[in-house]
C-alpha cells in the first residue's frame, strides 16, 4: 500500500497530515471538540466532507483564548440557520484546529427529506413573511442599540487593578454585607467575557437569510443580463455609508479640522511621539478643541482593529494609537498637496441609483421589471447587516473585549503567575477559570502558598509551540470535495463554488515556485503593471511606498488610508463584497482578490501584472 | 422648385420621419427621422418611390421592359433558366440606363445636389446613391459610392433603378407572382465620408441577446469593408450603462481598405502589416460611439443596428457620422419572453432557500 494523501479525487483526510514534531503537545491547548478524531463516529463524519483552512477568520495559526471567538461563531451561526431561521436545506457549521491551524466547513450534505419540509414551512413565515417583509431602517436601529448593550456590558465589567495585599477599608467602611473578595472579582469577570462573547455572537443572526437574498438577486440579473459581472450587482446593492469605513472617515475628518489651525497641522505632522503630540495638542486653544473632537471620535470607532479582529496582539486604534496618528500625518500632507481623502457620499450614492435605474430601463418584460424591484428592495433592506456586523461584531465587540481580557491578564502577571499579559491568551477558557482560581486559591489562603501548576512552564511551552506552527504550511483543505453546496454564508464569503473547488484540487498538487499566474476574483476593473510590496502583518502596511502593489492575505478596515498611495491590490481571501472589493472601487484602484495563494507565490519586488476585469495575477518579472 | 400642382417627390433628410417609410423608402426615412432628431448624420436628400415612377413612365423605359418581358419566357423555379433571367437583366437595365433624367427632374435634382455641396462646402463633393426599399429587404439593390458632380449623380440614381432589374430581384418578384418589370424604390444621395474608420454597432450582444452590452465592429477606411464582411473587424463589447469597455478583439486580420485616392474617386488599397493588428478605433471614440447608440437606442424604444463612419479630417467628437439604422429583429422577439415564468420573486427566493447548488 502506498500512501494516499496526494491522491486527485481529494484531499488528504486530517489522520494523514504530517504535522512537524516542533508543534508535539498541541493538542492540549484546545478544547477537546475542536480536535479531529475523537470518536470513530466523528472520524467517519469528518472524513466526509471539505474542510477549509479557514483564513479568511484566522489568517495565521490559532491562541488558544482567541479560538473562543471562532467558537462563538460556530454556535451562534448554525443555531440561527437551523433552529431559528430554519434555512430548510442549510446545516450549520462545523470548526476544528489541526496543528494550530483553525479549519471551518459548512455542512456539505442536506438534512432529511422531512426536516427539510418542517423547516420550510418555518422558513415561509418567519424569513419569506417576516424578514423579508418587514425588516428595514428601524429593524436595524434596534439591532445596533442592542449590540452596543452587549458593548456596554463588557465595558461596564469591573476588574480589581490587582489583587490586593489587603482588602480597602471601602469594602468594609460602612456596610460589609456586599462585600465579595477581590479575586472572585476576576474569576467573575472571566466568566462574564466568556459569557457575553457568546452572546454577542447572535449578533450575526441576520446574515444567512441576507446572503440568500444577495444570492438569488445576483442570479436574477445574470439571468437577465448574462454578460452583467458580480462587481456590477455588488455596486448595485452596497450601501454607500458602511460603518466599517466611518474609522477611516472621522480621521479625515479629524485631518481636516487640523489644516484649518496651522498649529495643530504641524504638531500632527512633526515626528514626536504620541504622547507627546497630546501634550503639545494640550497647550494650545486650537489644539484643545482639536483634542475635544479626537476624544469624541474615539468612542466607537476607535475600536477598529489594527489587524482583522480576531487576534489579541492585533490592537486596536485605542490601545495603538501610533496607527491613526500615523494615517493623521499622511492624510495631513495629502490635504496640503490639494488632494481629496473623503469618498464623495452623495456622488457614489447618485452613481449607484443611476446604474440601477440603467439596468431596470433596459428590462423590456414587464413581469421581470417588477421581480426586479422587488428583489432589489428586500436586498437593500437586509443587506445592512452584511456590511456594518463586521464593524460592531469583529471590530467593536471583539476589541473591547480583549481590552478587558489584558486587564485580567494584568492581574494575573501582577501576581507574577505568569511573565506577560499575552501569554494568558496560550490557554483556553476552560483552563483559564482554573488558572485564576488558582491565584484566587493561593491569594485567598495567606502568604507563601504554592499554586498547584508551573504556569509560566507551561506558557514558555506553548509560546514555543506557536513560534513553530507559524513556520509550518498547513495544508489549505482536507478531505472530499463536496456535491452539494447549501449555505448561502460559504458562497458569500468564501467563494466556494463548483469551479474553485475543482480549481483548489487541481492547485494542492503544483510547486508554489513554478506558478506565474493566479486566478482569482475580478474586484475592481483595470489592468495595471507594477512591482509588488508582500504584507502580512500590520508593521508592514506602513512600508507601503506610492505606486507600490499591495498583495495581501485579506485587508482590513484600518489599512484603508494605504490606498491612497497604491497602485492595485491583490489579496488571498476574500470575494467580491469583501473590504478590498469595496474599497478599491471606490479609490479606483484595480484589484483582485481571493487568488488563494499570491503571498505564497509572489514576492516583493517581483514585476506583476493584475487585471483586474478578468480577475488574473500574472508574475512578468521575479525580483533578483 | 417643383411645380405646385405636382406631387413631391424630392425631399431634404431633414424634412423626413420615420412616417415617411412608403414614401421613400425605410433607409431615406431613418436617415431622416435621425437627421431631426439631432444626430450626426452627413448632408443628403432622398428620391421617393414617385421619383422611379416618373422616371419610367416619362422616358417610356416602363413600356420598353413591359414589351421585352412580354416576349419572355423564363421560369424562374428552374436553375437551368438562370441564364436567360441573367439576360433579361441586362437587357433591361440596359434600357434603363439608356434614358437620360427627364429635363424638369434633372433640374431639381441637380439643384438639391447643388445645396448639399454648398452645405458640405465640397465643390462636386463625392455621394453615395443608395436604394431604400419601403419593405427591408438588404443587399438586394445596389448603391453606387464616391458618386461626384451632377451628370454622374443623375447617371448613378438611374442605375440604382436599374438595380431594381438584377437577376436576383427579378427572379425574386417572378416567384412571388410580383410585377416583374416593376418595383418602385426610393434613392437616398447622402454626402460620402471620408472615413479614417467605419463599422457597424448593434446595440445588444448578438450571442446571448443582453441588452445591456453595445457591441461595435470596425475596420479602417470605408464601412462596406465590414458590412460586406471581406475584412475580420476589431470588437468591442461596452456595458452601456457604465460605458466601460468589457471585452475587445482586436483583429489582426485588417488587409485591406476602401478609400479614395486624392482624385476622390473610390480605391482599394492594402494595409501595411502593422496596420492590420491595429485598433481601429480609440477609447474616447468607442465611448463617443456608445453614447450616440445609446441615444438612438433610446429615441427608437428598441435595439437598433447601426453604421457608423468617422471622418479623417474633421476634429473629434464631430467626425462621427450615423449612416444608417434599422431596429435589430432577432433578440428582439425573443426577449418578450419573461425569466421569471409566472413566477414571483418570492418563489425565486423560496426554491433557492430548497434546492442545493449540485457540484459536478
Amino acid at each position: 500500500m502506498t500512501s494516499q494523501t496526494s491522491s486527485k479525487d481529494r484531499f488528504p483526510f486530517p489522520k494523514e497530515v504530517q504535522i512537524p514534531s516542533e508543534l508535539n503537545g498541541w493538542e492540549e491547548m484546545y478544547p477537546k471538540y475542536f480536535l479531529f478524531g475523537t470518536t470513530p463516529e466523528r472520524e467517519k463524519f469528518e472524513n466526509g466532507t471539505l474542510w477549509l483552512q479557514d483564513k479568511l477568520h484566522a489568517a495565521e495559526p490559532i491562541y488558544p483564548l482567541d479560538l473562543l471567538l471562532q467558537d462563538a461563531w460556530q454556535t451562534a451561526i448554525s443555531a440561527s440557520t437551523t433552529r431559528f431561521w430554519c434555512i430548510p436545506m442549510a446545516q450549520g457549521w462545523y470548526h476544528r484546529v489541526l496543528g494550530c491551524s483553525f479549519y471551518a466547513t459548512p455542512a456539505f450534505y442536506l438534512p432529511p427529506e422531512d426536516v427539510m419540509k418542517e423547516k420550510a414551512e418555518i422558513f415561509a413565515k418567519r424569513v419569506m413573511g417576516f424578514f423579508f417583509k418587514e425588516y428595514g431602517p428601524e429593524m436595524f436601529e434596534s439591532w445596533r442599540n442592542n449590540i452596543k448593550k452587549v458593548g456596554e456590558k463588557i465595558k461596564s465589567l469591573e476588574i480589581p487593578g490587582e489583587l490586593p495585599k489587603f482588602e480597602p477599608d471601602e469594602m468594609v467602611f460602612p456596610d460589609p454585607s456586599s462585600w465579595v473578595s477581590s479575586g472572585y472579582k476576576v474569576l467573575d469577570a472571566f466568566y462574564r467575557l466568556v459569557s457575553l462573547m457568546y452572546e454577542a455572537w447572535h449578533f450575526h443572526r441576520e446574515l444567512g437569510p441576507a446572503y440568500l437574498a444577495s444570492i438569488v438577486f445576483s442570479d436574477f440579473c445574470k439571468k437577465l443580463f448574462p454578460n452583467i459581472t458580480g462587481t456590477i450587482i455588488t455596486k448595485m446593492i452596497a450601501g454607500v455609508k458602511v460603518e466599517m469605513f466611518r474609522p477611516q472617515e472621522e480621521l479625515a475628518r479629524l485631518a481636516k479640522l487640523a489644516l484649518s489651525s496651522p498649529d495643530v497641522a504641524k504638531i500632527l505632522k512633526n515626528d514626536l511621539s504620541v504622547q507627546q503630540k497630546l501634550e503639545e495638542l494640550d497647550k494650545s486653544g486650537t489644539g484643545k478643541k482639536w483634542l475635544d473632537e479626537y476624544n469624541k471620535a474615539q468612542d466607537p470607532w476607535f475600536y477598529v482593529s489594527c489587524g482583522s479582529g480576531w487576534f489579541h496582539h492585533e490592537g486596536c486604534w485605542l490601545t495603538n494609537p501610533d496607527v491613526p496618528f500615523e494615517y493623521l500625518k499622511g492624510y495631513i500632507k495629502t490635504l496640503e498637496e490639494g488632494k481629496e481623502i473623503e469618498r464623495p457620499f452623495d456622488e457614489l450614492d447618485k452613481a449607484r441609483k443611476e446604474l440601477v435605474e440603467g439596468y431596470r430601463k433596459l428590462i423590456t418584460n414587464e413581469e421581470d421589471r417588477k421581480g426586479f424591484d422587488e428583489l432589489y428592495d428586500i436586498v437593500r433592506r437586509v443587506y445592512p447587516y452584511t456590511e456594518n456586523h463586521i464593524f460592531w461584531c469583529e471590530h467593536y465587540i471583539h476589541s473591547l473585549w480583549f481590552m478587558k481580557m489584558k486587564e485580567i491578564a494584568n492581574v494575573i502577571v501582577k501576581y507574577g503567575v505568569l511573565e506577560e499579559p499575552n501569554d494568558l491568551f496560550l490557554f483556553n477558557w476552560y483552563e483559564i477559570p482554573i488558572l485564576i482560581y488558582d491565584l484566587y486559591m493561593i491569594w485567598s489562603q495567606g502568604e507563601g502558598i504554592p499554586l498547584s501548576e508551573n504556569w509560566k512552564e507551561k506558557a514558555k511551552k506553548r509560546r514555543q509551540i506557536m513560534e513553530a506552527a507559524k513556520k509550518w504550511s498547513s495544508p489549505p483543505m482536507l478531505g472530499v470535495p463536496p456535491k452539494v453546496i447549501p449555505d448561502p454564508f460559504v458562497i458569500m464569503n468564501y467563494g466556494v463554488t463548483d469551479e474553485t473547488v475543482q480549481g483548489w484540487l487541481k492547485g494542492s498538487t503544483v510547486v508554489l515556485e513554478d506558478i506565474t499566474e493566479l486566478k482569482g476574483h475580478p474586484a475592481s476593473p483595470g489592468v495595471v503593471e507594477g512591482y509588488a510590496k508582500v504584507v502580512t502583518s500590520l508593521d508592514e502596511i506602513t512600508q507601503v511606498q506610492m505606486d507600490d502593489i499591495l498583495v495581501c492575505r485579506y485587508t482590513n478596515p484600518a489599512w484603508a488610508p494605504v490606498f491612497t498611495k497604491i497602485k492595485a491590490a491583490v489579496s488571498d481571501l476574500g470575494g467580491l463584497l469583501t473590504h478590498a472589493a469595496i474599497v478599491s472601487r471606490e479609490y479606483g484602484i484595480t484589484a483582485v482578490v481571493g487568488t488563494g495563494n499570491a503571498t505564497a507565490v509572489i514576492k516583493t519586488g517581483d514585476l506583476i501584472k493584475v487585471d483586474g476585469d478578468r480577475g488574473i495575477v500574472t508574475i512578468i518579472k521575479k525580483a533578483a | 422648385m417643383e411645380d405646385k400642382d405636382k406631387k413631391k417627390w424630392i425631399y431634404r433628410l431633414e424634412e423626413l420621419t420615420k412616417e415617411y417609410n412608403d414614401i421613400v423608402g425605410k433607409k431615406c426615412a431613418n436617415l431622416g427621422e435621425l437627421t431631426r432628431a439631432g444626430f450626426r448624420v452627413p448632408y443628403g436628400f432622398a428620391l421617393g418611390l414617385d421619383a422611379y415612377e416618373m422616371f419610367m413612365k416619362e422616358t417610356g423605359a416602363l413600356e420598353e421592359v413591359k414589351k421585352y418581358f412580354l416576349s419572355f419566357k423564363g421560369d424562374p423555379e428552374n436553375t437551368a433558366d438562370l441564364s436567360k433571367w441573367q439576360e433579361a437583366s441586362e437587357v433591361t437595365r440596359g434600357i434603363i440606363e439608356s434614358k437620360s433624367m427627364p429635363p424638369s427632374m434633372a433640374d431639381t435634382i441637380l439643384s438639391y445636389y447643388e445645396e448639399l455641396c454648398g452645405k458640405a462646402r465640397i465643390q462636386d463633393c463625392p455621394v453615395a446613391t443608395r436604394s431604400a426599399g419601403a419593405a427591408s429587404h438588404p443587399g438586394q439593390y445596389e448603391s453606387f459610392l464616391y458618386v461626384r458632380g451632377g451628370e454622374e449623380v443623375l447617371r448613378n440614381i438611374i442605375k440604382v433603378w436599374g438595380s431594381t432589374l438584377n437577376q436576383r430581384s427579378l427572379v425574386n418578384r417572378a416567384k412571388g407572382n410580383y410585377s416583374v418589370e416593376y418595383d418602385p424604390i426610393g434613392v437616398v444621395v447622402l454626402q460620402m465620408i471620408n472615413s479614417k474608420s467605419a463599422g457597424v454597432i448593434l446595440t445588444l450582444n448578438p450571442s446571448n441577446g443582453d441588452r445591456s452590452v453595445i457591441t461595435i465592429e470596425g475596420s479602417f477606411g470605408l464601412g462596406e469593408a465590414v458590412v460586406s464582411g471581406k475584412v475580420t473587424p476589431d470588437r468591442w463589447m461596452v456595458n452601456k450603462v457604465l460605458l466601460e469597455i468589457m471585452e475587445k478583439y482586436i483583429s489582426n486580420d485588417k488587409h485591406f481598405q476602401y478609400t479614395c485616392d486624392s482624385e476622390k474617386k473610390l480605391v482599394t488599397i492594402e494595409l501595411p502589416s502593422e496596420l492590420r493588428n491595429t485598433p481601429c478605433l480609440n477609447e474616447g471614440e468607442i465611448k463617443e460611439l456608445v453614447k450616440i447608440a445609446n441615444k438612438i437606442e433610446e429615441h427608437y424604444g428598441c435595439p437598433q443596428d447601426i453604421e457608423w463612419a468617422i471622418d479623417k479630417e474633421i476634429p473629434f467628437p464631430e467626425n462621427l457620422f450615423i449612416v444608417q439604422t434599422r431596429p435589430e429583429t432577432i433578440w428582439s422577439k425573443k426577449q418578450q419572453k419573461s425569466v421569471l415564468d409566472k413566477k414571483s420573486s418570492l418563489d425565486l427566493l423560496m426554491e433557492r432557500a430548497t434546492t442545493p447548488i449540485k457540484v459536478k
